[in-house]
């Protein structure tokens, strides 16, 4: 029996999978640096900050820690490795995947260490801080995504990509990040570029040559899988990864339907994790994720028939931006405020594609869909849509909880308030955080402004 | 200088004059700094361009915490205080703001005050990188900026006006050029603040009167005799370099350094590379304002600019070099951790990093640091 058996356990391992995964473990805890010493601490975090009776829940803890082995692992094992960029276009990394097949690993790296060594093992500090020394420092608002990428490499935890690329037709920051990296490392780097330039109030129209832009521009990235990775990605691959999706869609729509209920019955924690292991695995999260958040909805339905949650009924409900990825003290404190964190952005879909339209190339294809579901289209675009979810699900009360050091999400500190609260009419609270780290914006330091938020919100209610 | 005391006396007149041709039918188009709006557009539909290029004042960036948080860089956060207090007169004759859409922090300036002035804001891409698709893309920008100056102004864009337009700004050009080759000389005899004001002028004078100064001032400097100059040369670089923050150049300058060459992606005018007057004028705008311009560092990879930067340092035979940047710009910070390296490996030159978020605190911070890398770059020898 090793140290971390008891963790596996509590984060849903059978034992005969612990016994058949223990080699790959072994390996794994010893580029983490994390070891026998850590886990009374760990063990204690996971019991205390998720709700493990839940099955589901430990199913999900275990999908990220497999996601974890393979990234960290997927340099040995011998796969080649393309890492693409966070928020990213749905669809082209899980393209490329289906292209490369399963002798590969694409995914998100910096989202993948946040939902483990953060919100697992509470261990970021010494990644930020390498990156910090590697061309990254504090205090100059640069991403903390970027910059867990950054010492993740640094540090040897995750392994020199085959392939990189960069979302710079919504941040900057991302593709300079990567060019950084490029510098240091070598690998190399394909920016998919675009151009948020519409008009304010244009959202949902655009300039029909923006799709020509944009999918000229994935395009590029699809060609240059090939040139580098020798593999060609075609819609062929692009259906058959809706298909392989379409299981976990399914699973979270779900699940997300099931978090509308009153009250409200599991944590945005959990959601939070079932959702973006959507957003940035392309392997565990087919595999695993469907099974984990279809039993997960089983036992989150019994509570929502018992009427039970972990709030009062008749709690405001709230549509809150996104739930932090790696530090659960913060949503637990808002839900301890009594506020029910419902939804989110995506809980309601942006609308459908235009029959009548017909495009040549997959990335034409990609980039409507990109257009239509407003983030990438504009600042109005994306706080219109908000506006838009506030009003379907008829939510109290809206938190717009922007990334501080993102700056497509920064430009939009004040105006998201001011668009949601003229449009929908629901009081929204602009709460300035970091969502992938929490060293800054902690729960105790955001708790007095939720609090007179929810505050507010009640006595709005009654 | 005698062409800068002229220079001044129009532009103390120049609002006045502004607002009389404005009674007179004339549209005034405004514009954010960066090199990717033509002029040559704005003039050849009879309107004219006034660019918002001032900066460093702290008031106008702690105004705009009413409408944006502090991480966007202090410059985009000043126009949106300017703008929106009202303290900037020239935001107030604007017929239309147009926005070339480079990177996040100049979006910020097109959302916010479309959202919270009158201001009729008109943004266009500009991508970041120099492809074909880019290029096209670029250029559908420029020729939906044409259809919009029309619309504003009435007046129908011919590629005769263009051309005419094309062949003044390539005058302007030409004579920036020229005045700054002579700063290639030992002991040239215009300072750098001459250079950066003359540069600044030109975003907000006639074009005609910019072109007769910039002739006058070219005379006088080759007919001039070299001034002795003893002070280390400095090739001074950054994102930024608005008129009125003058506090970097002034602690150079008063520290004994030579600003002999600069490098700015916003408020700058470019004027290395001339559009072409042979070709079909719009896509000739593309061509130099966007394939042949030396880019900014958003651009991916930042490549280009940063071989402009070795090759500017050793042409004009720079001691040393000073990055500004504004806070918060991310595209420069991150350049700023790996090009002194390179700087250093291929011209032996040593590089300073400072940073201003128009705050008046850095000043002694800032002072230090300048004099004591202009120390150590003469060898103490000061």
């Amino acid at each position: 029996m090793a140290f971390y058996d008891g963790l596996l356990e509590i984060c849903g391992f059978e034992k005969i999978e612990i016994d058949l995964q223990r080699p790959r473990m072994e390996n794994l805890f010893s580029k983490i640096n994390i070891g026998p010493e850590d886990m009374d601490r760990v063990e204690k975090r996971v019991t205390r900050q998720h709700d493990i009776k839940l099955k589901g829940v430990r199913k999900l803890l275990r999908a990220w820690l497999l996601e974890l082995a393979d990234l960290v692992l997927a340099h040995e094992e011998g796969k080649r490795i393309v890492y693409y960029g966070y928020p990213s276009i749905q669809g082209p990394g899980m393209a490329i995947k289906a292209a490369l097949g399963e002798n590969a690993y694409v995914g998100c790296p910096d989202v993948v260490l946040c939902h483990s060594l953060g919100l697992i093992f509470d261990g970021l500090t010494p990644i930020l801080e390498a990156a910090e020394n590697r061309g990254l420092p504090p205090g100059h608002g640069l991403c903390s995504l970027q910059q867990i990428r950054n010492g993740g490499l640094d540090l040897g935890i995750i392994p020199v990509p085959d392939l990189v690329t960069g979302s710079s037709y919504y941040c900057d920051m991302g593709s300079k990040a990567d060019e950084l990296l490029h510098e240091i490392y070598g690998h190399p780097a394909v920016y998919v570029d675009g151009s948020m330039d519409s008009r304010w109030g244009e959202y949902p129209r655009y300039d029909p040559k923006k799709i020509v832009f944009l999918g000229a521009q994935l395009n590029k990235l699809f060609t240059k899988v090939e040139d580098i990775l020798g593999a060609k990605v075609t819609r062929d691959c692009m259906h058959e990864a809706m298909n392989t999706s379409r299981q976990l869609f399914s699973a979270l729509g779900r699940l997300t339907y099931q978090m509308m209920a009153d009250p409200v019955p599991i944590s945005a924690v959990v959601s939070g994790m079932a959702l973006n292991l959507a957003a940035a695995s392309t392997g565990i999260s087919m595999s695993e994720g469907p099974d984990a958040i279809n039993i997960l909805c089983q036992e989150v339905q019994q509570r929502v028939d018992a009427g039970i949650g972990i709030t009062v009924k008749g709690a405001p409900r709230v549509l809150n931006f996104a739930v932090p990825f790696s530090d659960p003290e913060i949503t637990h404190m808002m839900e301890r405020a009594g506020l029910a964190l419902a939804a989110s952005f995506v809980t309601v879909p942006p609308g459908k594609r235009d029959p009548s339209l017909c495009f040549e190339t997959l990335g034409e294809e990609l980039a409507e869909a990109a257009m239509r579901g407003g983030a990438y289209h504009s600042t109005y675009g994306f706080a219109k849509r908000f506006a838009q979810a506030a009003n379907v699900l008829k939510m109290d009360g809206v938190i717009w909880g922007y990334q501080y050091n993102c700056r497509p999400l920064a430009l939009g500190s004040h105006l998201f308030k001011q668009v949601i609260e003229e449009e929908a009419g629901v009081p929204t609270l602009s709460l300035e955080m970091d969502l992938y780290e929490s060293r800054s914006y902690s729960a105790e330091a955001l708790r007095t402004r939720v609090e007179a938020f929810a505050e507010m919100l009640r006595s709005k209610r009654s | 200088m005698e062409e800068l005391k002229r220079l001044s006396e129009h532009l103390r007149n120049r609002l006045v004059d502004l607002i009389d041709a404005r009674q007179n039918g004339k549209k005034i188009i405004g514009y954010t700094p960066g090199g990717y709006l033509p002029e040559e557009l704005v003039l050849a539909a009879g309107a004219i361009p006034v660019c918002m290029i001032r900066g460093g004042d702290n008031s106008a960036v702690e105004f705009a915490d009413a409408y944006i948080c502090r991480w966007i860089d202090p410059f985009c956060r000043a126009q949106i205080g300017y703008a929106v207090s009202g303290t900037d007169p020239y935001y107030k004759i604007l017929d239309l703001l147009a926005v070339p859409i480079t990177d996040n922090h100049i979006r910020a300036i097109a959302d916010v005050l479309d959202y919270n002035t009158d201001l009729e804001v008109f943004p266009f891409g500009v991508p970041h990188m120099k492809e074909q698709t880019t290029h096209e893309y670029y250029l559908n920008s420029l020729v939906r900026l044409r259809g919009k100056l029309e619309e504003v102004t009435g007046n129908k864009i011919t590629d005769e006006m263009l051309k005419e337009s094309i062949q003044l700004c390539n005058r302007e050009r030409a004579l920036f050029r020229k005045i700054s080759m002579l700063r290639k000389l030992e002991g040239g005899s215009i300072t750098g603040s001459e250079f950066i004001a003359l540069n600044h002028a030109s975003y907000l004078a006639d074009k005609n009167y910019m072109v007769e100064i910039l002739e006058s001032v070219k005379d006088t400097l080759i007919e001039q005799t070299v001034r002795q100059q003893h002070g280390p040369r400095i090739l001074l670089t950054g994102s930024t370099l608005a008129m009125g923050d003058t506090h970097l150049l002034d602690l150079i300058e008063n520290a004994g350094g030579s600003v002999v060459i600069e490098e700015f992606a916003e408020c700058i005018r470019p004027y290395w590379e001339d559009v072409s007057i042979q070709e079909n004028p719009i896509q000739a705008l593309a061509d130099g304002y966007f394939m042949k311009r030396i880019p900014p560092a958003w651009f991916r990879p930042g490549k280009e600019r940063l071989d402009f930067l070795i090759r500017l340092a050793r042409e004009w035979h720079v001691d040393g070099v000073i990055w500004y940047q504004l806070l918060f710009r991310e595209s420069y910070k991150t350049e700023s951790y790996y090009f002194p390296d390179r700087l250093q490996n291929e011209t032996g030159l040593s590089m300073l990093v400072v940073e201003s978020d128009y705050d008046q605190d850095e000043s002694g911070q800032l002072q230090t640091r300048v004099e004591t890398y202009l120390h150590t770059i003469t060898g103490g020898n000061d």
